[in-house]
């Protein structure tokens, strides 16, 4: 479903992800992980077609990142960390309107957001009455992850997705992406929250200053590692090894 | 769930999606946190109405061309259709064309570039036409109703042209700057095309009708001077000269070139450098921003604010820290330079344009007037770069200062104000005065700048009596009519002393006007600025 080969991203003097080349085929829920700033977001980018890389390739579903771009961004959903909405839309406006994109009709469009919103147990009316500024954090995510699936992609990016949803919901999302999975979605998710990815991801891939550290099932990489728990495993290879004795130190600073 | 099949092919209702899209959101703003739907395309709908009115009203005033020569009728509709959609576009086109948050929502879906930029020129075109149609419609109607409704006809075709050629020429500029710039350099040089364009538009707009005006009633086309002839408005004026004048040769031929230029502006705009929009709008979607020289600018500031005579100026650190913030956006934040420039610029060519057309009298009525009224005009910078730095896309970061154990907004409204005295007024004022002392030589008329001067500090506190935090609102509250008010009110009263001390000087009794004035501005200044320091946080709505 996914391949990249050497996909670089270089922006003036900086690069940003550094000839990074992964498998992933359908059915896999993979967690894409990495420090700040490791290039986990551009790499996203990149392979849903929002930037072009400097050098490599990559192909989602058979189709060439750069050569047939539309093909790719019909094939792929995205959740990116800003949630950014226009938000001067209601929420069925706004989720029509991606519907439109993606050539789906208005009545079946309607029966699909129907479905979402009982999911994400949503009102209708809120849907339809206020606009999506006026939408609490975790509103406004249910919305971007519904407009993600609206079209029934074969691979999905999510970049944080959790961030804003309550409890409730967080669990509802990680049942729906493993059920997804089940019916050979590609999901790539990537997350801060270690935990949470080690218990729902298949396999995890971590990058750090852009270029791939591990590529992995999480047991078998914390057992490799004899790290314990996969957020030992990803401290000790991404620097925050001595965190721990910092927060110590930094403490001290208050006392005096 | 039984999904809908993916397309195949791209959708062919494409742009027009996109259209109805950026419509709505152009009409109702693109963040409306807190609103319903009851509420907001209701608000709009007023607005544009109101806005229209005000365009038709302003448009009355091209009853008084009507018995002049078509050529002389058509140049001043054209001059001011080119003013006010010129300024419209200008001021529009960086946020509708290039906006951070859509690379997020709509980069990744299947739409292509030029289905983006079409709908968006498409809404530009839109509304600018129902801009110029208000404008125009008062001249169109009595034209029409006086029995030249041939010109109306042919006057409506020119300005749905030159609607096209004002939104293909911001659109060219920008792919022009993408071409020859690069998309890493675009976003610091969006603010410049947006300010050039605007002055352009202002020139265009103020300069024709200042030559043709004198020539009313008596002018000929081919007696007009040759470079009348590369302002675009008079190019379009030559459409309605010769399908429905004159139809001189000279009409003909600007006829001919309006045609020409808007078909080669649009081609090039829309054909030839399309694909560049992509790489603009990628550029917005990377994460890695233009880069700050490290250390350099902000040692130099640091030093220079702890320095005297700053240091004694921003003593409180509340104010020091807020004068420091209003310089980082004004200098680095797109958002903000791209309301601020425009925004003050094109209203400070006005000023240099009253110089410059009296310049040619070292004395008399014709130069006090320039220098009185440019000093006038020059008192309302700081008033309008405060209000501009109000609004901000980061406005709920401005929570910051409520967090902060600030009783009100007093010093940090200080600290503003301070940054756009040096930064903004100090420069524009002392360009201003070189001007006129190149124009005019160490005549007694440059005291005319005097009277604007004196309103300066008191106009730059009237912000500060709303309680207003710096860039603590949403962007689009920047449209709201009650600021517009605010300004155009601030206009009248500095127009009204300009007046007022140029029939004083020429009453001869100058100096008792400018210390009456003085007493009453600093009767003001020390009130508005008692009223500040005693000001608490305003409730959140």
């Amino acid at each position: 479903m996914i391949s990249a080969t050497q996909l670089t991203k270089i922006f003036g003097a900086q690069t940003a992800v550094d000839k990074l080349s992964f498998d992933i085929p359908g059915g896999q829920i993979v967690g894409f992980l990495g420090p700040n700033g490791a290039g986990k977001s551009t790499t996203l980018k990149m392979l849903t077609g929002m930037l072009e890389p400097t050098s490599g390739s990559a192909t989602i579903c058979g189709h060439d990142l750069r050569t047939d771009v539309l093909a790719v961004k019909r094939n792929v959903g995205f959740v990116p960390e800003s949630g950014a909405v226009f938000e001067s839309l209601t929420g069925l406006e706004y989720l029509e309107m991606v519907a439109a994109l993606y050539g789906i009709s208005q009545s079946a469009a309607r029966t699909r957001i129907q479905q979402f919103i009982a999911f994400f147990d949503l009102s209708f009316d809120t849907l339809t009455d206020k606009l999506l500024g006026a939408y609490s954090k975790g509103m406004k995510r249910k919305v971007v992850i519904t407009s993600a699936l609206l079209h029934n992609p074969p691979v999905v990016f999510f970049d944080e997705p959790l961030d804003g949803l309550d409890a409730n919901a967080a669990v509802g999302f990680k049942a729906l992406i493993q059920m997804l999975a089940k019916e050979g979605k590609t999901i790539v998710y990537s997350s801060h929250i270690l935990d949470v990815v080690e218990r729902v991801c298949h396999r995890v891939i971590i990058i750090d200053k852009g270029r791939l550290l591990l590529d992995g099932k999480p047991d078998e990489l914390v057992a490799q590692h004899q790290s314990g728990t996969l957020e030992k495993l990803f401290t000790t290879l991404t620097g925050g090894a001595e965190l721990e004795r910092r927060a110590e130190d930094f403490a001290k600073t208050f006392r005096s | 769930m039984n999904p809908p099949p993916i397309p195949s092919e791209a959708p062919p209702r494409m742009t027009s999606v996109l259209r109805k899209l950026f419509l709505t959101l152009f009409l109702r703003g693109r963040g409306a946190r807190g609103l319903n739907k009851a509420g907001a395309p209701k608000s709009v709908g007023q607005k544009l109405l109101l806005t229209l009115l005000v365009y038709a009203l302003v448009g009355c005033m091209a009853l008084g061309f009507l018995h002049s020569p078509v050529f002389v009728f058509a140049a001043y509709l054209h001059a001011m259709t080119f003013f006010f959609l010129g300024l419209f576009i200008a001021s529009s086109a960086g946020e509708i064309l290039f906006n951070k948050e859509e690379a997020d929502i709509l980069l990744h879906r299947p739409v292509t570039p030029e289905a983006m930029l079409w709908a968006k020129v498409r809404v530009l075109i839109e509304v600018s036409l129902w801009l110029a149609g208000a404008f125009n419609f008062p001249g169109l109607l009595v034209a029409a109703l006086t029995g030249r409704w041939e010109f109306s006809v042919v006057h409506i075709f020119s300005t749905g042209l030159e609607a096209m050629f004002c939104a293909g020429c911001v659109v060219l500029g920008y792919q022009l700057c993408l071409r020859w710039f690069g998309r890493e350099r675009l976003e610091g040089l969006m603010t410049m095309v947006q300010v050039l364009l605007a002055i352009s538009a202002v020139l265009a707009g103020q300069i024709l009708p200042r030559v043709i005006i004198p020539l009313t009633g008596a002018l000929k086309l081919e007696d007009s001077p040759w470079w009348l002839f590369l302002i675009p408005p008079a190019w379009f004026a030559g459409i309605d000269d010769a399908l429905a004048g004159s139809a001189a040769g000279s009409s003909w031929l600007s006829a001919v070139l309006a045609l020409g230029v808007t078909a080669l502006v649009l081609w090039l705009a829309f054909g030839r450098l399309a694909k560049h929009y992509e790489a603009g709008l990628q550029m917005l979607g990377e994460t890695a921003g233009p880069k700050i020289a490290r250390g350099g600018r902000r040692r130099w500031l640091d030093a220079l604010v702890s320095a005297p005579p700053l240091c004694w100026w921003l003593s409180n650190p509340v104010s020091r820290s807020s004068f420091l913030l209003t310089l980082a956006y004004l200098v680095r934040d797109r958002d903000v330079k791209l309301r601020v420039y425009p925004g003050i610029v094109p209203m400070l060519i006005v000023p240099f344009v009253f110089l410059f057309q009296n310049g040619r009298h070292h004395a008399g009525t014709g130069a006090a007037f320039g220098i009185s009224f440019s000093g006038a005009y020059m008192g309302l910078i700081a008033l309008w770069g405060i209000q501009f730095l109000q609004y901000s896309q980061h406005w709920l970061a401005a929570d910051v200062f409520r967090y902060a154990p600030l009783v009100g907004p007093a010093e940090l409204g200080h600290g503003v104000r301070r940054a756009v005295l040096l930064v903004l007024a100090l420069p524009m004022v002392v360009l201003m005065a070189a001007i006129v002392w190149l124009l005019h030589g160490a005549s007694g008329q440059m005291l005319l700048l005097l009277p604007g001067m004196i309103l300066l500090p008191v106009f730059a506190l009237v912000p500060g009596l709303g309680g207003i935090a710096p860039l603590s609102r949403p962007p689009d509250a920047a449209k709201s009519a009650g600021r517009g008010a605010h300004m155009i009110v601030a206009l009248i009263v500095s127009m009204l002393v300009a007046g007022l001390a140029m029939g004083s000087w020429d009453a001869g009794f100058f100096w008792p006007f400018i210390g009456a004035e003085a007493a009453v501005a600093a009767g003001f200044y020390f009130f508005f600025k008692l009223r500040i320091r005693r000001m608490r946080w305003p409730a959140l709505d």
